[in-house]
């Protein structure tokens, strides 16, 4: 009964954002998020929120590596948390981000590995303390095995970032940014295709992202975050600023950067 | 441009081995396996109406779970195939050890009910040599009717293919 209910939830926010092919297998599906939001979320309930969530990606990806997946929040205030899962890939959990004071968490973008094909839910704790769910259905596979190339070769330049703005400083309004940190991101399963061995997981799993003293957000990362990870967000900048990001990955090496923003044009450091 | 006319070309021109692949599982195949018939989605899906062939899944067991830090909530995905098929994942190994050669054999004449001539098709992934090495075997054994899959599990899906989730068949 309970299934039945949670498939018609999920049924109607797939539907809901458009129509979307839904695979074959629903009632596995539905068992399988359901054991997982019990691990991560316990028995905490799960409200619909497919009307205030988007989840934005492709149906199909071409490269199942480097997945694009956007969550849009609208009409919902004092968002917390956002939670990003991967239904069918062995760490289900990609990302979950707590937004500080500085946050504008309207819309939240990151790159993502995807295993075979899945549904994605976004997972919004609100103001209110709720959680809430929404979920899309995406059709690519593959990507946690890609072989990630030479190991020395993927460690050039650990840890350096480059922030990207999405557009120009506009005084009182919410600037989106880029955050680009290089970093191969290992997960672990991605078999050196001369060694046979598989390269050991190494990947950034936390980063404290703050504006001048106040916290933006706060990042926890998993081995489904792509090669590179990138992190699309925003916030409100004034007119002289620090953006400073505190990355660190599995391995405790710890990478910190700082961006002076507003900037008239992208800067690397 | 002509750099990917010299690959397709390249890609298109794998010779078969003479013996078992023993290289990495996976990269581009040869098009042809000698004694086996090349099948592809649409006359696949006929073949299974129509013959009920033997389907054997040789995708490789998935990677042990990588060391990760404590607490990272770790759920094996299932392994999703053609309905109905028979997962093996040892028997499309370059070098098999003979009792897992034992296994496979056993494994199709117990599918087959003894007879050389029931069809049997064997796949795993795309561009993925276990399949043309496990396929190269049923020919060796003696199957009449072999049938290579090279589109594998994503073609079959990417096609909106029905699949399922499947445990591996073990011996013992």
């Amino acid at each position: 009964m309970k299934a039945a209910v949670l498939l018609s939830v999920i049924l109607l926010s797939a539907s809901a954002a458009r129509a979307v092919e839904l695979p074959d297998d629903q009632a596995d599906r539905m068992k399988r998020w359901k054991d997982l939001s019990q691990q991560v979320f316990g028995d905490k309930k799960l409200e619909n929120g497919a009307k205030f969530i988007a989840i934005d990606a492709p149906d199909r990806a071409m490269d199942a590596a480097l997945v694009p997946v956007g969550v849009k929040i609208s009409g919902k205030t004092g968002v917390k948390a956002l939670y990003l899962l991967v239904d069918d890939n062995p760490v289900p959990l990609a990302a979950h981000f707590t937004f500080g004071p500085a946050a504008d968490p309207k819309e939240m973008k990151i790159r993502i590995r995807l295993e075979q094909y899945t549904y994605i839910h976004a997972v919004v704790e609100g103001g209110d303390g709720k959680l809430y769910q929404a979920a899309r259905f995406v059709k690519a596979a593959g990507g946690c095995s890609a072989p990630a190339g030479p190991q020395d070769e993927a460690l050039k330049g650990l840890g350096q970032m480059k922030l990207q703005t999405m557009a120009t400083y506009i005084p009182g309004k919410t600037m989106e940014v880029q955050l680009h940190i290089r970093h191969p991101n290992f997960n672990g399963m991605q078999m050196d295709q001369v060694t046979r061995y598989y390269t050991p997981a190494r990947f950034i799993n936390e980063a404290e992202v703050s504006y001048d003293g106040q916290q933006v957000f706060h990042f926890e990362g998993g081995i489904s975050m792509s090669s590179d990870p990138a992190i699309t967000f925003g916030f409100k900048p004034k007119e002289k600023g620090e953006l400073t990001v505190v990355a660190q990955d599995s391995k405790e090496t710890v990478f910190e950067h700082v961006f002076p923003i507003p900037q008239t044009e992208a800067v690397t450091q | 441009m002509k750099a990917v006319l010299v690959a397709a070309v390249l890609a298109a021109s794998v010779p078969e081995p003479s013996g078992y692949w023993t290289g990495p599982n996976q990269g581009d195949t040869p098009d042809t396996v000698a004694g086996a018939t090349v099948i592809h989605t649409a006359l696949l899906a006929k073949l299974i109406r129509r013959e009920r062939p033997v389907l054997i899944d040789v995708s490789p067991a998935p990677p042990p779970p990588p060391e990760l830090p404590a607490g990272t909530v770790w759920m094996a995905p299932p392994h999703r195939d053609i309905p109905g098929s028979v997962w093996l994942q040892e028997a499309g190994k370059g070098d098999l050890p003979p009792e897992a050669e034992d296994f496979y054999r056993a494994t199709l004449e117990r599918l087959t009910h003894g007879s050389k001539a029931h069809a049997v098709v064997l796949y795993c992934h795309p561009k993925c040599w276990l399949s043309w090495n496990a396929a190269k075997r049923a020919v060796s054994f003696g199957y009449q009717q072999v049938y290579w899959y090279p589109d594998g599990i994503e073609g079959w899906q990417g096609a909106g293919k029905p699949v399922a989730a499947a445990e591996a068949l073990q011996p013992g």
